[in-house]
């Protein structure tokens, strides 16, 4: 029940990424949605969820992209378990942080996403087009993350209040 | 707050699910596999369609909504039946825009002589880096990818991928893109590259013979991935740079693909 919710939420995150918030383009650069719930989930539920829960974002936004299926859940991939370890030993959980998480994994999603793209035969983007875009999703990607975490978190909470099925 | 056994899973979990992601970032693009990842990639087009129409609604909601606001002085009747009327105004607006569009590609199809399949977009890439657009066409209604797309006003890029009722096409906003043009009166050729927020175009430096502001660039069809004579866009800016062999101008494209509801596969040009 939990999980199914979760998945139709990642293909509403998804979905609301490659229709609606293209509209919001500010330097080049839109939020990431699938990013800022991925970064919440690793607040809220810890790294191992998250990579998880990475995996079906990113194949979700590779569904959805030009080029073969993966390079997107990779990049997650990398982001999440960069975090993970940074906050697995931070006691307290602040607007702050969770921001500055969401911009470091931005700037290693798109390091990623780059390198396989690269790797993979695929045509790159010029490195200082890639930088600029990067830096302005970082600051999108960083504003956006503790609202998205404090969503996250109030659902989690009323989804471990909800009675489960016998 | 973790143990150390904790950590070592989420690594060894980390590093396997990176290996099946690599593993099926290879599998996935090879040629056998474009077949059923273009199916796999159409099956979320139903619902991004849907979303996307809902999207331009909205659009047309607040554009609306914005309008009462500014009345707000007015007395409720006035305001009631000046609402209504803004709305007709909006709707009428918007038919006569697309009016307007579909009547620029009619006469674009008319004059070009190429065979063409109109499509719908129905979303964009998932990333900044990539300029890419999703239309509601496909492999079913004779789209395959390299096939050039283009609009009433102009050029507006590449199918990378198509899959039975879904293609992915490449905008030239897209960092990766690239097509050769010659400008409509200095006649000087260039190679114009994307970007997030303007197109560069590259010249050759021709003895005797400078670029400048308001030329067109047209495509050459110079490499054989675009047809000769599709209008990219309007020289804004130009660069001179005596210690380079090129000169750079920015151009002014005549597609702006946020404004954009639905364009034109070109289907009887091969790209060689």
């Amino acid at each position: 029940m939990r999980r199914g919710i979760g998945v139709l939420l990642m293909v509403g995150a998804a979905l609301v990424q490659v229709t609606w918030a293209p509209r919001l383009e500010i330097a080049g650069a839109f939020p990431n949605l699938v990013l800022a719930a991925v970064v919440a989930i690793t607040w809220t539920l810890g790294a191992r969820s998250a990579l998880a829960w990475a995996c079906v974002g990113g194949v979700l936004c590779d569904l959805t992209s030009s080029g073969p299926i993966g390079p997107h859940a990779l990049a997650l991939l990398v982001g999440v378990y960069v975090i993970g370890v940074w906050i697995r030993n931070l006691e307290r959980v602040t607007a702050l942080r969770v921001a500055a998480s969401a911009a470091v994994a931005t700037c290693l999603y798109s390091a990623v996403l780059v390198l396989a793209d690269d790797t993979l035969g695929l045509p790159v983007a010029p490195i200082g087009v890639a930088v600029q875009l990067t830096l302005a999703a970082a600051a999108y990607n960083a504003l956006l993350a503790p609202f998205v975490f404090e969503v996250a978190r109030k659902l989690h909470g009323a989804l471990r209040t909800a009675p489960q099925p016998a | 707050m973790y143990s150390a056994k904790g950590q070592s899973r989420s690594t060894g979990l980390f590093l396997t699910l990176c290996a099946a992601m690599l593993l099926l970032a290879m599998l996935s693009q090879q040629s056998w596999a474009a077949g059923p990842r273009g199916m796999a990639k159409s099956a979320l087009a139903p619902v991004e369609e849907v979303m996307t129409s809902a999207s331009r609604q909205f659009d047309r909601l607040m554009s609306v909504f914005g309008d009462v606001s500014s009345l707000r002085a007015e007395n409720q009747r006035l305001r009631a039946a000046d609402e209504q009327l803004r709305r007709q105004v909006v709707e009428l607006n918007a038919a006569a825009k697309e009016n307007a569009s579909l009547r620029q590609a009619l006469d674009f199809v008319r004059a070009s002589g190429h065979h063409m399949v109109a499509a719908q977009i129905i979303g964009v890439g998932p990333d900044s880096f990539s300029r890419t657009l999703e239309i509601d066409r496909g492999t079913a209604d004779g789209v395959k990818p390299g096939m050039v797309v283009a609009t009433g006003a102009g050029l507006l890029g590449r199918v990378r991928e198509a899959g039975p009722h879904a293609a992915i096409v490449q905008t030239l906003a897209d960092p990766q893109s690239r097509v050769n043009v010659y400008l409509s009166k200095s006649s000087l050729q260039g190679t114009v590259s994307g970007g997030p927020t303007v197109l560069q175009l590259e010249i050759q430096h021709t003895l005797g013979v400078a670029p400048s502001t308001g030329e067109w660039a047209i495509t050459s069809g110079v490499g054989g991935t675009y047809p000769r004579g599709l209008v990219v866009g309007e020289v804004a800016t130009v660069t001179r740079r005596d210690a380079s062999t090129t000169d750079l101008a920015g151009i002014a494209w005549v597609n702006d693909p946020a404004g954009i509801t639905f364009l034109l596969v070109i289907t009887d040009f091969t790209p060689s």
